[in-house]
């Protein structure tokens, strides 16, 4: 019978953080730390954490999921992604400490909990893996490049919009304003683009690079945010290279959604992760 | 008010194991020199689906703030929610009805002498219609009931749930030959259970939900009744403001308010209402000054 789940309260700066121990296994030597990504907590969105943590641990593979400070249960005050890397190894104390036997580390990240794991998996040597999906690269030229690549193109496609054009009811106006305001921002160089998320790209890639551990890389195909971080690594040389080394697998759901928003693309994701865990 | 003891931390911890572990959050009662042990206890019940991840944080923060205050608060994470045991698409209203049970039994136990009445009952939207309807099934009934933005018409929630299925189904290639949420109605009406939003809705549970209305639930005991509109001076929505006029008229000790605020439940983004967590401070606090 599996054993049950665990609550955990652990400190953090002077905060306490709230996570859930899924145990595993006969002393297990690796475990998964599961980052909450957006505007979600340790459970995440329609559970999938919290399935997912159970789904790893009954194959073996214990699971810490865990709120931020000033997220979810945990106290203290809401801060985003780019400042966690404290939370991060404050998980990471609390899931060795009540794993003894843990020697290797796992963080699994969706959107923005994808980047936040690039940003600190080569400050931690505990951390040997990451499993990336649909990583956060969004700035604002990107945003606007993606959108015109991706969606104009599948409206352009849609029989529907043909219809509207046909039958006169198409906004003419409002489509060739948004049309527009996105090439404006997407054809604008870089240099010259604001600081709105200031190095992103570079913190992402300069993460990459530091970590020498293996990465899953998982997007879902009926993604914006998927699209913009492959667009973006596309468009890199670096990224193409880093990308391209053997550590790196790559899997894409075609079908899903952002949050993998059916059992189906849960229990794939679930799957995916666990096969890849004790591949290597 | 004297200044309280130092808040505790919240104490995480699941209620029983196995299919019955049910995920809690404990929340200890700071003390005053000059009052009771413990003002009183509180069961925090949590809207339904994507609505309970989203009001995670004010739950946590007016937890906090009530037990800053001095009542011992006790959240709970219904059958098949958050961390709770179980699927989501295994829940029924009678399950968490027990859990209700269950979670108040804990605080009695827990407090023992130092609790003169029945824990109260907090609940936001979904989890007030639930807390109403516990408390006309209590064997004793709650000190009061908090009632955060309260679902007055179950039938009508749950329509506003398969609305989000719809607008899926209008989005995905074939286009939306559902047949709206009539025909959503009808599936679960022989027995099938839906994938909306990432959840599995059991038809015995939409059966449930639509079945229930706050306004054939009149309480056994005081409440407070809070809502949350788009600005200062806005009056109660109409619907709930019926409900209240038709329970005062029956005698029964209502408090209702309308405070500023975003709805935090339904946020795209993680929002806080600072005028909710302060307006429900302040309506609890005489209740202590009249019982103590």
């Amino acid at each position: 019978m599996q054993p049950d789940e665990l609550a955990l309260s652990f400190p953090c700066a002077g905060d306490w953080l709230t996570g859930i121990l899924s145990p595993a296994g006969d002393a297990p030597q690796r475990g998964v730390l599961i980052a909450v990504g957006g505007p979600q907590y340790r459970a995440g969105s329609h559970r999938q954490f919290a399935l997912l943590a159970r789904s790893l641990a009954t194959r073996g593979i214990p699971a810490l999921r865990f709120d931020y400070r000033g997220m979810g249960d945990s106290t203290g005050e809401q801060r985003d992604f780019t400042d966690v890397d404290a939370d991060l190894r404050a998980a990471i104390d609390a899931f060795c400490a009540r794993v003894p036997s843990l020697r290797e580390v796992v963080i699994w990240g969706l959107c923005d909990a994808a980047s936040a794991a690039l940003f600190y998996a080569g400050q931690d040597e505990r951390v040997k893996g990451l499993v990336l999906l649909n990583p956060w690269a969004r700035t604002e030229a990107g945003l606007a490049g993606t959108t015109l690549r991706h969606y104009y193109r599948a409206r352009l496609l849609q029989p529907d919009l043909w219809r509207k054009l046909v039958s006169g009811r198409f906004d003419w106006r409002a489509a060739a304003g948004g049309f527009f305001r996105l090439a404006g921002k997407a054809l604008r160089r870089p240099a010259s683009a604001p600081a709105e998320s200031p190095g992103l790209h570079e913190r992402m890639l300069r993460g990459m690079r530091a970590f020498g551990g293996n990465v899953l890389l998982i997007d879902s195909g009926n993604d914006l945010t998927a699209r913009e971080f492959l667009d973006m690594a596309g468009a890199s040389p670096a990224w193409r290279r880093l990308l391209a080394a053997p550590q790196v697998q790559r899997r894409t759901l075609a079908e899903a959604d952002h949050t993998f928003s059916r059992r189906a693309w849960r229990d794939q994701v679930a799957d995916w992760t666990a096969d890849w865990v004790r591949a290597w | 008010m004297k200044p309280g003891a130092a808040a505790q931390p919240p104490q995480p911890f699941f209620l029983d194991g196995g299919a019955d572990a049910r995920f809690c959050l404990y929340y200890p009662p700071a003390s005053f020199p000059d009052a009771p042990a413990c003002r009183g206890a509180i069961v925090y019940l949590h809207p339904f689906a994507e609505e309970m991840n989203k009001s995670r944080r004010m739950a946590s923060l007016q937890a906090a703030a009530l037990a800053a205050d001095g009542y011992a608060v006790l959240r709970i994470d219904l059958h098949g929610c958050g961390d709770s045991a179980g699927d989501f698409g295994d829940a029924t209203w009678d399950s968490w009805l027990a859990d209700v049970d269950r979670a108040s039994r804990w605080l009695r136990d827990r407090l023992g002498a130092t609790l003169s009445e029945a824990p109260a009952i907090w609940g936001l939207r979904l989890g007030a219609l639930l807390a109403l309807d516990h408390a006309r099934r209590a064997a004793e009934a709650p000190a009061f009931l908090l009632l955060w933005q309260p679902v007055t018409s179950g039938a009508v929630f749950l329509t506003q749930f398969l609305r989000l299925a719809v607008a899926s189904q209008m989005l995905t290639a074939d286009g939306g030959a559902g047949g709206g949420t009539a025909a959503l109605r009808t599936q679960l009406a022989e027995g099938y259970a839906l994938e909306i939003a990432g959840y599995l809705l059991n038809p015995a549970l939409a059966a449930a939900i639509d079945a229930h209305d706050a306004g054939a639930m009149p309480p056994p005991c005081p409440v407070h009744w809070l809502e949350v509109v788009p600005e200062a001076g806005r009056p109660l929505p109409s619907a709930a403001a019926r409900i209240v006029g038709r329970w005062q008229d029956a005698g029964i000790l209502v408090d209702a308010r309308a405070v500023p605020g975003p709805q935090f439940w339904a946020t795209q983004e993680i929002a806080t209402c600072p005028a909710l967590l302060d307006q429900t401070r302040h309506v609890l606090q005489p209740l202590h000054h009249a019982a103590g």
